[in-house]
């Protein structure tokens, strides 16, 4: 059994808020094996970025952590000082954002921040450029000496991310955090850019935690998958075994909405009746009762456990 | 539900937490009483003359001393600032209401006009107050109406130009186009939709304006321009009390005090009135 | 023809200050065509989808339908009447007969006005909509979805779901004959892209609306379109009966990004078409076909002229030299 690059025990996270305590994460547990892309799916409100945030360390400050750990290589990242948040941050823990201009400065060249992040090797500024230039040109860039002259707003949004990319790569990290980074952008540039990084996940063997909320992209790219809802894990597994055999009521019903898959014409698309549960005021019980058409009085009693082995879902009445 | 009453209970709750803004409104709501009550706060009739008395040092009788005709001079600054305070309503009123008007015509109408008003605009900033001033009173003669006339004058064009460039921010958004798709009229579109959305930092700017309003009447009056003697303005507070600086100290202290207490006031309350009033900063924290 | 809306050959022309650099470089314009050339029907109570990818355009045609876009050149006709252009060269549409709902759902509504408030807006801008606007704007409130509660709410406390349903229920006041969505569904959820499309539908069967729906997503365009068109810096590539275009696309355009979309079936094996490179600057359009610089069918003589129209039965209509 080998070490995960990221294990996520019983992760529970809450906002203070006008209105109360918001309970955006309850009891997460979710494993990144090394060398693996595990998605994460799930649609807003389901406490994905306060996943992210808690990850890296980043949480607002009305946020306070309930409980758990999140382990990266055996050490507790939450329990880190600072400083050394900050060393494992853009190094062994790389983030590539939806909005590229989050990790891209404005007003320096691409080729000065791509050396910038070297800082921590010890190379000469040639090599350094070279460095850079043939990561650019393993992303897709064309002509990747002259982009690297370029300041961010020459490039288009496609060129934008790619380089982001290139740079949460240039540090080999052990673990990828990319949230949601093709939602913004058109779909045939979507597919060019995740069947680069499944080529260069398989040069660097880093670990890939891939969130999106775009399903056709998560059963392409990743091998495993995690479904969230209202700040729980509802169902994982591996990509094949959630998405041809989904034993979640949520799951199937997300898959069932997918206009993708709906092949006969339809005026009456299906939808998922209901609303979010309000998280400041979390009843007993399952959390997707109030929209499931299978549940059962247990539901409104008990909280499911995540249970199943490799392919597990939280639910009562779960197929098999 | 007025959306108004909520916004001043909303506005004054985080006015309390904010203790250099808190203070700002007190001393503004006590300039702004003392010159409404002067007549009833005043110990002596401000143009009450008493030549033997000149040019004392405060006693229990005369708070802050008198000047050099025997004058209270405690009486004259609480009736001075009846002054400031008809400048500085009159005058900033004035043109941010023409300035208003103007600026959002030039933001928003065709280009044209809005090159023709800039125009007008630069070329009305580029006179240096002071001379604009002394052309004025020469031809018409120093007065209060004077100084209220070149202040509006000269501020018009500063507040037209920040309404033109909020204006001009605010015409391609989205909101402004789906009303002129519905097909809203001009005036509909400026009234109901651009002036609610910039009343906010000209309202800010207006209360940070008015210690510059009320010192160039201070200033304009100090070189003769403005106030006719005796009436006592700060301004001519202070004109008097520099030719006797050397008998006594009192009268520039006391007509310098109210000009610096109200430039503090003010640019606190405006200070803080911004931060509370700027909406990117208003929402802290995650999971709104 | 009872076509609702009729556009032949529309230009949209902007003026790029170039200033310097246009001076230096005469290959540089001082202009941009962001529309160059479209030709469109929608039909009383059909719907038409404009796909197309971020700069192709389709925002801009929806502008100027809409009288918010200069036209340079063109002819628009609605309801059999042709759409005269002001002194500014913006077209002159009877506004209250056509509605447009904005990508941005919540941008475009005023921020400090309520829900109450903004949908009141149609009804005092044109007289006559309603004996009772209060009443009326309450109504379309139920119509669209949304209890009363959310009357006094404003924009920035609504959701992405809810601004639109609110959108939507603005354009309705206007009681339109033509409503234009640009990109209704983009940025929500799944679960709930179903229901804008499904009340749309809805509304449409009920009131005989035309609809001109402009997107990205071509998943939604068979259930949601029954004619649509590609379009590509400012042309349509290929344009007919949905229907046969998803089934058999001629424009390698069309076939890459219906391929584009990756399956929810993880053995599906992609039929991938990859375009190469990006899309082209419009202040630079490649000669001839100006796909071609993506294309993987490009050829030599794709470089010489834009290719003519081909059509099939007068439901399909593709400009590819080498159509699939």
């Amino acid at each position: 059994m080998t070490t995960p690059v990221l294990d996520i025990r019983d992760l529970s996270v809450s906002y203070h808020t006008d209105r109360g305590l918001l309970r955006a994460l309850r009891h997460v547990n979710i494993q990144i094996q090394p060398g693996r892309i595990i998605g994460i799916v799930g649609e807003s409100g389901c406490g994905k970025s306060t996943l992210i945030a808690a990850i890296i360390r980043l949480l607002a400050p009305n946020a306070q952590i309930d409980g758990g750990s999140v382990l990266f290589r055996r050490n507790d990242l939450l329990g880190l000082d600072p400083e050394d948040m900050r060393a494992l941050r853009g190094d062994e823990i790389s983030l590539v954002f939806q909005d590229p201009m989050t990790s891209l400065n404005p007003v320096m060249t691409i080729g000065r921040q791509m050396t910038n992040i070297q800082y921590r090797e010890n190379r000469s500024k040639a090599q350094m450029l070279a460095r850079a230039t043939s990561l650019l040109e393993r992303v897709g860039i064309a002509d990747p000496a002259e982009q690297l002259k370029r300041y961010p707003h020459h490039l288009s949004g496609g060129m934008r991310q790619r380089v982001a990319i290139a740079m949460a790569l240039m540090t080999e990290p052990a673990l990828l955090i990319a949230d949601e980074p093709t939602t913004a952008l058109d779909a045939t540039l979507e597919v060019q850019i995740i069947h680069r990084l499944q080529q260069l996940q398989r040069d660097f063997g880093c670990a890939i935690l891939f969130i999106s909320h775009h399903l056709g992209v998560i059963a392409e790219l990743c091998d495993e998958v995690v479904v969230m809802y209202a700040g729980e894990v509802v169902e994982s597994g591996t990509t094949r075994d959630v998405f041809l055999k989904a034993r979640h009521p949520y799951t199937r019903k997300l898959l069932e909405c997918d206009p993708a898959r709906i092949e006969q014409a339809t005026r009456n698309l299906p939808v998922i009746a209901g609303k979010l549960p309000d998280l400041v005021d979390i009843r007993e019980g399952c959390v997707f009762r109030s929209r499931c058409d299978s549940s059962i009085d247990r539901c409104a009693r008990q909280r499911p456990a995540l249970d199943g082995g490799d392919h597990c879902a939280a639910c009562h009445v779960a197929g098999q | 539900m007025s959306s108004r009453s909520d916004f001043f209970r909303e506005t004054f709750a985080s006015l309390r937490k904010d203790p250099l803004g808190m203070m700002g409104l007190i001393i503004v709501v006590v300039i702004l009483l003392s010159a409404i009550f002067a007549s009833l706060l005043a110990p002596h009739d401000p143009l009450e003359v008493d030549v033997y008395n000149r040019l004392q040092d405060p006693t229990w009788q005369h708070l802050l001393g008198t000047d050099q005709l025997g004058r209270d001079v405690l009486s004259r600054v609480l009736f001075g600032g009846r002054i400031a305070l008809k400048v500085a309503l009159v005058a900033i009123s004035v043109s941010l209401g023409v300035g208003l008007l103007l600026g959002m015509l030039a933001g928003f109408g065709p280009t044209w006009l809005d090159r023709l008003l800039v125009v007008c605009f630069d070329t009305l900033r580029s006179f240096p107050t002071i001379m604009f001033a002394l052309a004025i009173v020469a031809l018409i003669g120093p007065s209060l109406n004077t100084v209220i006339g070149v202040i509006i004058i000269t501020s018009i064009p500063v507040y037209a130009r920040i309404v033109r460039t909020q204006t001009q921010a605010l015409r391609n958004q989205d909101f402004i186009l789906a009303e002129r798709a519905m097909g809203a009229s001009t005036a509909r579109i400026l009234g109901d939709h651009i002036l609610p959305n910039i009343a906010a930092p000209l309202l800010i700017l207006a209360s940070m304006d008015v210690p510059a309003v009320v010192g160039m009447e201070a200033g304009l009056s100090f070189l003769g321009l403005g106030v006719s003697p005796p009436t006592a303005s700060w301004g001519s507070i202070l004109n008097d009390g520099y030719s006797y600086l050397r008998n006594s100290p009192w009268p520039i202290i006391a007509g310098g005090i109210p000009l610096i207490l109200v430039t503090l006031g003010f640019t606190f309350f405006g200070e803080s009135l911004r931060d509370i009033l700027d909406p990117k900063l208003r929402r802290k924290g995650g999971a709104s | 023809m009872s076509e609702l809306l009729s556009v032949r050959d529309l230009r949209v022309r902007y003026r790029v200050d170039g200033g310097m650099t246009t001076m230096l470089d005469r290959n540089r314009r001082s202009y941009v065509d962001v529309v160059h050339g479209v030709s469109l029907n929608v039909g009383r109570g059909e719907t038409l989808a404009v796909v197309g990818e971020s700069g192709s355009g389709k925002t801009t045609l929806a502008m100027a339908l809409c009288g918010l876009a200069p036209v340079l050149d063109g002819e628009v006709c609605f309801d059999g009447a042709v759409l005269t252009r002001g002194k500014d060269r913006y077209l002159q549409p009877d506004r209250r007969r056509i509605a447009l709902m904005f990508q941005d759902a919540v941008g475009s509504l005023s921020p400090r006005m309520t829900v109450r408030k903004l949908l009141g807006e149609p009804f005092r801008i044109h007289s006559g909509l309603s004996d009772d606007p209060d009443r009326s704007a309450l109504e379309l409130m139920s119509m669209v979805g949304l209890t009363t509660d959310f009357a006094d709410r404003y924009p920035h406390q609504l959701s992405g779901g809810q601004a639109r349903r609110v959108c939507l229920a603005r354009a309705l006041a206007q009681k339109p004959d033509l409503l234009i969505a640009d990109e209704p569904t983009a940025g929500l959820d799944v679960s709930i892209q179903g229901e804008v499309l499904n009340l749309l539908s809805d509304l449409q069967q009920e009131l005989g609306l035309g609809i001109m729906i402009i997107t990205h997503n071509l998943n939604i365009v068979r259930h949601v379109a029954e004619q649509m068109a590609i379009m590509y810096l400012g042309r349509f590539l290929e344009q007919g009966r949905s229907d046969r275009i998803i089934q058999r696309p001629r424009h390698p355009y069309t076939a890459a990004l219906l391929a584009a979309n990756p399956s929810t079936n993880p053995d599906a094996v992609p039929e991938r078409i990859e375009l190469t490179g990006e899309v082209p600057s419009l202040l630079q359009r490649p000669t001839g076909c100006e796909f071609r610089t993506r294309c993987p069918r490009a050829q030599a003589d794709c470089r010489v002229s834009f290719p003519a129209r081909e059509s099939l039965n007068g439901k399909q209509a593709w400009n590819c030299f080498h159509a699939l």
